[in-house]
């Protein structure tokens, strides 16, 4: 994903706003990394380039 | 619809969905109408986002969802092939419909919902299933959808839906109007077993 994604992007859970952790960049492409909800403390982790932004409870299969 | 019907529908595919008739109207109606920040609910292959990137050419940028972790990997990989000849390709976010979505941040938001009208003793086994089947009304995906769409709209953007005349052509179009959406059919065909519409949801 791209950094400008975060514009767009909000918590599932309650609609707040997420932060963006990187551990691996490609040029401005975040391959690996976290999106942690603000409010919730939610954690969303991006790999290979996807962010999961499923919520929790959908998050197992 | 059982279970052998969806085994034979999904010949032999069983992780992402490909594209088909329908997408294949959708994606029509993508090039004709979508434009500025465009987002694909269930995305499946990506092939539709992949049109919207590189065919729509009011479309600026692409977003792409999908549920299935095999789907979301299809669609980017299609969005890098893409992104050279296109407008910068697909983004690809793993979601539940438009959850993870600010409000006000599409201009077009495109889904072809799964919409087979389904046995409810008949459990999603396999992400193909999942594709296909819209429980027992055949609405079980489109009603959220639509409740939750006009959301992420920004003011004066469009939804394209694909319905099928299986699932209820009717009601989806009165769910649209009690959500404050006007309607008109962008393309339609009809097929051996059913009738499929693109609708345009406007009027926010």
């Amino acid at each position: 994903m791209k950094e400008s994604l975060m514009d767009i992007l909000c918590d599932p859970l309650d609609k707040s706003d997420l932060e963006l952790e990187v551990d691996e960049r490609d040029g401005d492409e975040i391959l690996e990394g976290r999106l942690v909800g603000t409010v919730t403390g939610e954690v969303y982790p991006i790999e290979d380039g996807i962010p999961n932004l499923l919520p929790p409870d959908m998050r197992d299969d | 619809m059982t279970g052998d019907d969806l085994a034979e529908r999904r010949g032999m595919e069983t992780d992402v969905y490909q594209p088909a008739e329908d997408s294949g109207l959708l994606a029509e109606a993508v090039v004709e109408r979508g434009r500025g920040r465009f987002l694909e609910v269930g995305t499946g292959s990506g092939w539709v986002a992949e049109q919207a990137a590189t065919e729509a050419a009011d479309v600026a940028s692409v977003v792409a969802t999908d549920v299935n972790p095999h789907a979301c990997r299809s669609a980017r990989e299609r969005g890098r092939a893409a992104a050279p000849e296109g407008n910068g390709g697909i983004e690809v976010v793993r979601a539940n419909l438009l959850d993870p979505f600010a409000d006000d941040s599409f201009d077009t938001v495109a889904f072809n919902p799964p919409y087979l009208p389904t046995d409810p003793d008949n459990k999603w086994s396999d992400w193909m299933e999942r594709a296909l089947s819209g429980g027992e009304t055949g609405r079980e995906l489109i009603d959220p959808f639509v409740d939750d769409v006009g959301r992420v709209l920004a003011p004066g953007g469009v939804v394209l839906l694909l319905v099928s005349s299986l699932t209820g052509y009717d009601e989806v179009v009165e769910r649209a109007e009690r959500r404050g959406f006007d309607h008109d059919v962008v393309v339609r065909e009809s097929y051996p077993f059913e009738t499929l519409s693109v609708l345009a949801l406007s009027g926010k």
